[in-house]
């Protein structure tokens, strides 16, 4: 018989996820049994002091690194245990990253960045092309395509990695430290423009350790020492 | 990450965009990239011009070789160095040497498929022209001797068989003697002579090719006296100077008793030459036993020279493999450095969706597209230098069509065989390093 749960499938998952890492003679557990569900449309704050894990959680949570021990669902498909290439095609598919120092690819213009995670799901150039400029237009960069990475502010750059980040619609939008080489004004804009995403639905994990930035979103999540310290979807303390 | 997948990655869609890619990332350091190329570029195009003036060298001496004949075998009589010769030379005043008429004889009886002989015989002694004189040779022979040794007569005629067995005073020059005795005025119609006897000039002939091959051959031995010879029948040689040739010169005589200077041979067969040249190196060596006479096989003179340029070829190969491998080796460096400097850009890529083969595709075309501008510049400038070294220096030089094409696929095969490994080592990045690669 079907459960009588009636909550929305979790877009993502993770079931006792641990990681483990080799430092020279002692091995270091980063992540020690974290369990946790992210629905569709959440807007999530990761907090924690440095050293809790909260990197490796994004590596995880982003699918650029596999846990040791645990499972981890995005959309309901188990990634823990797949092929590098078939990781890449889950990244470029359905995760969108934003970080803190952009990372934007310097010989390329603001279309072309927009455009290069559609490029790896071999989307035809003049499709691509189209929905880029819909995106720039989007994050109010219609005026600058062609220009490069250094001829614009820091701002304007992470606004392109936000366009970037939408080019291919993720299931999930992964923001490290996204403010966090901005003045105020500018990240204020940035987060603006997170609340908007939110308020269409897009489902945002920001990590961060800036207070101000976790009141902003609906759920906050707290990690130390490698597991989940607050839920407040759960609105309990957990250790 | 096996070949066929990255080949079928690699649509058409994809490689035009990656190569644009390619392009804007070696835009980006355009002194670099140049510099980098340079080593192709150097690489290639000293292939192509050391080949062509090699193809062009070769060329030219073969021609002079086949100017023989190649079906020819030449007989020379030569002076025997040797002092310490039979004793009963020593006390005669006449040298006696050289290739006789009992050798010919016995080689038209017992080799086969000898066609044609064409002996010759000559007197060496100052050639004159009123009070111009040139140190050369009279040289007797037949009337088919221009046809056989493949010499042109460039003006007037040659002597004809009537003339020969009328044992006419007619006489052909060289050109190099026209020229000399002649400098002014038409040879055709005058006369010259030699010790006692005088000749009418009736035609002038091409300057012997074998004086060019011998020094191709570095065996040139001075004693043709340069090209310096006039043709007369052989006819009209014994009839004014006998068996016996009287030399005088300041203070001093010499006698020589040769009876023929120079015979050429034709073999009717071409694949006989070889065996037929060995036939007759026996009968000579059982009839003379001291080597006053000198053979020289056409045939075999071009197959030795085909032989040196395989010499050459393979040293050419050899140059050109040291400096495509070196020309690589600095595209590799260049490669290695920018992966190093372009970790971030890898770790963007991957995070973004990037699989290792796209990194590998992307960083090979980017090699390939650098040594293949490399060997793009290298066939041009590879054809420009022999045009102009044929322009200035009058070399004769030849462009070989698939040399560019061979130059130009080995110095793309040298991307792909030095961008392997740094492609593959910037597609094994670990993606989150990468990133957090500064």
């Amino acid at each position: 018989m079907a459960s009588p749960d009636t909550a929305p499938e979790p877009v993502i998952e993770l079931r006792g996820v641990e990681k483990h890492y080799q430092m020279g003679d002692t091995l270091v557990k980063a992540l020690h049994g974290v369990n946790l569900k992210i629905l569709p449309g959440d807007y999530i704050s990761i907090l924690g002091p440095s050293g809790c894990g909260k990197s490796t959680m994004l590596n995880i949570l982003g699918c650029l690194d596999q846990p040791t021990i645990g499972q981890y669902f995005l959309s309901g498909q188990d990634v823990s245990q797949l092929s590098d290439d078939d990781l890449s095609q889950v990244r470029g598919k359905r995760l969108g990253f934003i970080f803190q120092s952009y990372n934007l690819i310097q010989q390329l213009t603001v279309v072309e960045n927009i455009e290069v995670p559609l490029y790896y799901q071999g989307v035809p150039e003049k499709d691509s092309r189209e929905i880029a400029v819909a995106l720039a237009q989007k994050v109010g960069l219609g005026t600058r395509l062609d220009h490069r990475p250094t001829e614009l502010s820091g701002g304007q750059q992470q606004r392109v990695a936000i366009a970037r980040a939408l080019a291919n619609d993720p299931a999930v939008i992964l923001a490290d430290e996204a403010t966090g080489n901005l003045d105020s004004k500018s990240g204020g804009d940035i987060l603006r423009i997170f609340d908007e995403l939110n308020a269409d639905g897009k489902t945002l994990i920001l990590i961060t350790h800036d207070e101000d930035m976790a009141k902003r979103t609906s759920r906050t999540i707290r990690l130390k020492d490698g597991v989940v310290a607050f839920d407040s979807y759960t609105e309990r303390q957990l250790a | 990450m096996n070949a066929p997948g990255i080949i079928k990655e690699l649509s058409l869609f994809r490689l035009k965009r990656s190569i644009i890619l390619g392009v804007k990332s070696l835009w980006m350091h355009k002194l670099r990239s140049l510099l980098t190329a340079m080593g192709i570029v150097f690489g290639v195009c000293s292939v192509i011009a050391m080949l062509a003036i090699g193809e062009g060298a070769s060329y030219e001496a073969q021609q002079q070789i086949k100017d023989l004949g190649s079906q020819n075998i030449i007989l020379e009589s030569v002076k025997p160095t040797n002092k310490t010769t039979a004793g009963e030379q020593e006390r005669s005043l006449i040298l006696e040497y050289g290739i006789t008429y009992n050798d010919i004889a016995q080689i038209q009886a017992t080799v086969p498929g000898v066609l044609v002989t064409i002996p010759s015989r000559e007197v060496k002694d100052f050639i004159w022209n009123e009070a111009q004189n040139v140190d050369g040779a009279a040289v007797g022979t037949v009337s088919w001797f221009p046809e056989m040794r493949n010499r042109n007569v460039v003006r007037g005629r040659f002597f004809t068989e009537l003339e020969m067995s009328m044992r006419a005073p007619v006489c052909v020059l060289s050109k190099s003697l026209a020229r000399q005795l002649f400098p002014l005025t038409e040879p055709i119609g005058d006369t010259v002579r030699i010790q006692t006897s005088y000749f009418r000039v009736i035609g002038v002939i091409d300057d012997d090719p074998a004086v060019a091959a011998a020094n191709y051959e570095k065996e040139a031995t001075g004693d043709k006296g340069d090209g310096m010879e006039m043709m007369i029948p052989i006819t009209t040689l014994e009839d004014h100077f006998g068996e016996v040739l009287f030399k005088y010169r300041s203070g001093s005589f010499e006698a020589e008793k040769v009876q023929l200077h120079e015979v050429t041979i034709r073999i009717d067969e071409p694949d006989q030459v070889m065996p037929a040249s060995l036939a007759i190196r026996h009968i000579l060596e059982r009839n003379h036993k001291q080597v006053d006479y000198k053979m020289t096989v056409p045939l075999d003179l071009l197959r030795r020279a085909e032989r040196t340029k395989q010499i050459f070829n393979i040293v050419l190969g050899s140059i050109a493999a040291i400096s495509l491998l070196v020309g690589g080796i600095g595209i590799m460096n260049i490669m290695l450095a920018t992966v190093t400097e372009r970790t971030r850009e890898i770790g963007i890529r991957r995070a973004l969706g990037a699989k290792k083969k796209d990194i590998v595709i992307q960083f090979l075309i980017e090699t390939v597209m650098l040594s293949g501008a490399g060997g793009v510049i290298g066939v041009a400038l590879g054809l420009a230098i022999p045009i102009m070294i044929t322009h200035f220096a009058e070399m004769v030089t030849i462009i070989e069509f698939w040399a560019p094409a061979l130059a130009f696929t080995i110095s793309v095969m040298t991307g792909v065989l030095f961008g392997i490994y740094p492609a593959f080592r910037a597609a094994g990045m670990n993606p989150v390093e990468a990133l957090r690669h500064e």
